[in-house]
């Protein structure tokens, strides 16, 4: 146990490891995810800070575990994480948003910030904003657990893992296996669908094309996703080019993949 | 062990409460337009007679996708017996069955495997003839009638199945019931004799398959390898799908409570790059060329090893599950034997129509969209 070495005796608020749960920019869909999931936690760990759930949080204390949902797209998140980081002992990005910046970073990628943000807010507004990054690019992120939302049993897992000081085991395969493994007909072969399974990061447990829709991959890339081939075959199908690059890189990816990718469909074409 | 008997198909229904009386059902239901799976029924108005492949071979019943090995608590790590049902697997095609034949001497090789075992032990596998599409090749691979260790093997004759005995089980199930089955007339051996040389006829898709360990070796090099591996997605379809692809991960899955959690084996892919990744990020196969390449020798040649068999059973279910069109076994292999052949890359050379896969969903030969129809 992390505060094992406390001595016994003491409250029970500082024996057992503690967690803060943070949201940045996002929809807070992982801080719905951990907060119906609390109770299962609750025996485990101590929550010292849950802003969206709890009126009383603790600030300036260091925590075992901090969550963080949400991408880093205004000043006061970057101030925020840095305080984050500064006092956790172990981050974990949660969501896809944190983990690869989501749709603010992959659907926006052609759009200026300063367009953005005077079409939304108009252009006397007083909101700053940031490019949308995911916290990986600011901080030291120990775990990424991606989702759209997160997966409650793989949160589990991974708060379990920390709690033994261990790294979780986090799948990094694509959605096409667990596909598969549920033996669903596939989409993309049987009905043409652009179904991005092949190239997408598993953990959701190949919930869209169970229902017979596209994975649209919200987890974001799996371990070194075979993007071009992906456009390949979807520009067989009949899919323009132009929707397939943004079909690929509407959930965020690292800038290296966008950027490789763009280039060798350009050279290609 | 292999008697004979016949019964007629009107009567199906008390053939299938007499394999219930063995176990849990399980056999081919229709799970979409094109897909079977194997499941477990009630009744037989719920099997697809005339599934040809299944979304995933019947290993699923013996090799678990996920299953938990060892467990810990504060006492110590314990072996986790394996859950065992007495089950009935129905309408296992030939190649199923060779593809079991081989599952079974991985799995029950030195040291053998509790696990797989004790439920291939609970098994009764019942066989069911069928007739070859344009994905089948098992004739070329050689397993194309039944010769592994199977129970009962029917063979559709008309309106009768000819029932083939193969083992005490499957005697014991037939001697339970002795006025329901008949023994064969000889007009019926005759028909069954027919369906079998039919059935020899009707593969459209072939290869001679004598030298193809010697060819894989010489075709090492190959430039089919480079085209089709850079069309890989890398998205493991083929491995699930395989009757005889056996590679599986190991996890540690800590649990919430103190000092317990299990070791989980689950199925994994020669096609993931994280499959052959080792200590200091190291990769042995890298890229997908690499990948497949090692994939299409395993099923071809085989590995260098005490099994050293080629592990394909011409099922074709890698041919119909890869999106991209690269798992075609039968056109690699001609290609390799310099012989007449369409490879989906070849598309590309020749701006052919059609989508190049061979697929036969959609007029690959006259099309010139390329899009499936």
């Amino acid at each position: 146990m992390l505060s094992s070495n406390m001595s016994k005796g003491q409250e029970r608020s500082q024996t057992i490891p503690s967690i803060a749960v943070h949201g940045l920019t996002g929809c807070a869909g992982e801080l719905l995810v951990i907060l119906e999931n609390l109770e299962q936690l609750i025996p485990y760990v101590r929550v010292a800070s849950f802003p969206f759930a709890q009126s009383s949080n603790e600030e300036d204390r260091p925590v075992d575990i901090a969550f963080v949902e949400g991408s880093v797209s205004q000043p006061h998140d970057l101030e925020r994480l840095l305080k984050i980081r500064a006092q956790a002992r172990w981050l974990v990005a949660v969501g896809n948003c944190a983990v690869w910046g989501c749709v603010q970073k992959g659907g926006c990628r052609n759009q200026s910030t300063v367009s953005l943000l005077h079409e939304t807010y108009g252009e006397d507004s007083p909101i700053e904003c940031l490019p949308a990054t995911p916290l990986q690019d600011h901080v030291r992120v120990d775990v990424k657990l991606s989702g759209c939302p997160i997966n409650a049993t793989q949160l589990l897992a991974v708060t379990a893992s920390l709690l033994r000081d261990h790294l979780p085991y986090i799948t990094s395969k694509p959605v096409c296996l667990e596909c598969k493994l549920r033996e669903n007909a596939c989409v993309l072969i049987e009905q043409n669908l652009p179904c991005l399974g092949p190239v997408t990061a598993g953990g959701c447990g190949a919930l869209c094309p169970t229902y017979g829709a596209a994975c649209y991959g919200c987890w974001g890339p799996c371990e070194q996703p075979q993007m071009e081939a992906m456009a390949t075959i979807l520009e067989e199908k009949g899919y323009d080019m132009q929707e397939v690059m943004s079909r690929l890189f509407a959930f965020g990816a690292p800038d290296e993949l966008f950027e490789r990718v763009k280039k060798n469909l350009t050279a290609k074409s | 062990m292999e008697r004979t008997a016949t019964f007629k198909k009107d009567q199906f229904e008390q053939f299938f409460c007499l394999l219930k009386s063995f176990g849990k059902v399980f056999a081919p239901v229709r799970v979409s337009e094109k897909s079977f799976s194997f499941k477990s029924i009630e009744s037989p108005s719920q099997i697809a007679f005339e599934a040809l492949r299944t979304i995933l071979p019947p290993k699923k019943f013996f090799f678990q996708q996920h299953e938990p090995i060892l467990s810990y608590d504060e006492n110590g790590i314990h072996e986790v017996k394996p859950e065992t049902q007495q089950q009935v697997i129905f309408g296992v095609h030939p190649c199923d069955l060779a593809g079991l034949g081989i599952m079974d001497k991985v799995y029950t090789a030195s040291p053998p495997d509790p696990h797989y075992i004790a439920r291939r032990q609970a098994t009764m596998l019942v066989g069911l003839s069928c007739m070859p599409d344009k994905h089948c090749f098992c004739k070329s691979m050689g397993t194309d009638s039944p010769t592994s260790d199977y129970d009962l093997f029917l063979t559709d004759i008309g309106d009768k199945y000819f029932v083939q005995i193969h083992s005490a089980n499957g005697l014991n199930l037939i001697e339970s019931m002795p006025d329901f089955f008949s023994r064969p007339e000889a007009q019926e051996d005759q028909t069954f004799k027919d369906f079998w040389t039919t059935r020899d006829k009707a593969f459209s898709s072939h290869f001679e398959s004598e030298n193809l360990p010697a060819i894989m070796d010489m075709e090492w090099n190959s430039q089919v390898w480079d085209d089709l591996g850079n069309r890989c997605l890398s998205c493991g379809n083929c491995t699930p799908v395989c009757p005889t692809c056996y590679c599986f991960d190991m996890v540690d899955v800590a649990s919430l409570h103190a000092n317990r959690g299990e070791r989980v084996r689950e199925w994994d892919s020669c096609q993931f790059v994280g499959f052959a990744k080792v200590a200091g990020d190291t990769n042995f196969r890298p890229g997908p060329v690499d990948r497949l390449k090692f994939w299409y020798r395993h099923k071809l040649h085989g590995f260098e090893d005490p099994h050293g068999l080629p592990t394909c059973v011409g099922c074709g279910r890698c041919t119909e599950s890869c999106p991209a069109g690269i798992d075609d076994i039968v056109n690699v292999v001609l290609r390799l034997q310099g012989k007449p052949s369409i490879l989906v890359t070849d598309k590309k050379k020749t701006q052919a129509g059609g989508c190049g896969t061979s697929c036969g969903d959609c007029q690959c030969d006259t099309a010139d969209g390329d899009q499936h129809a």
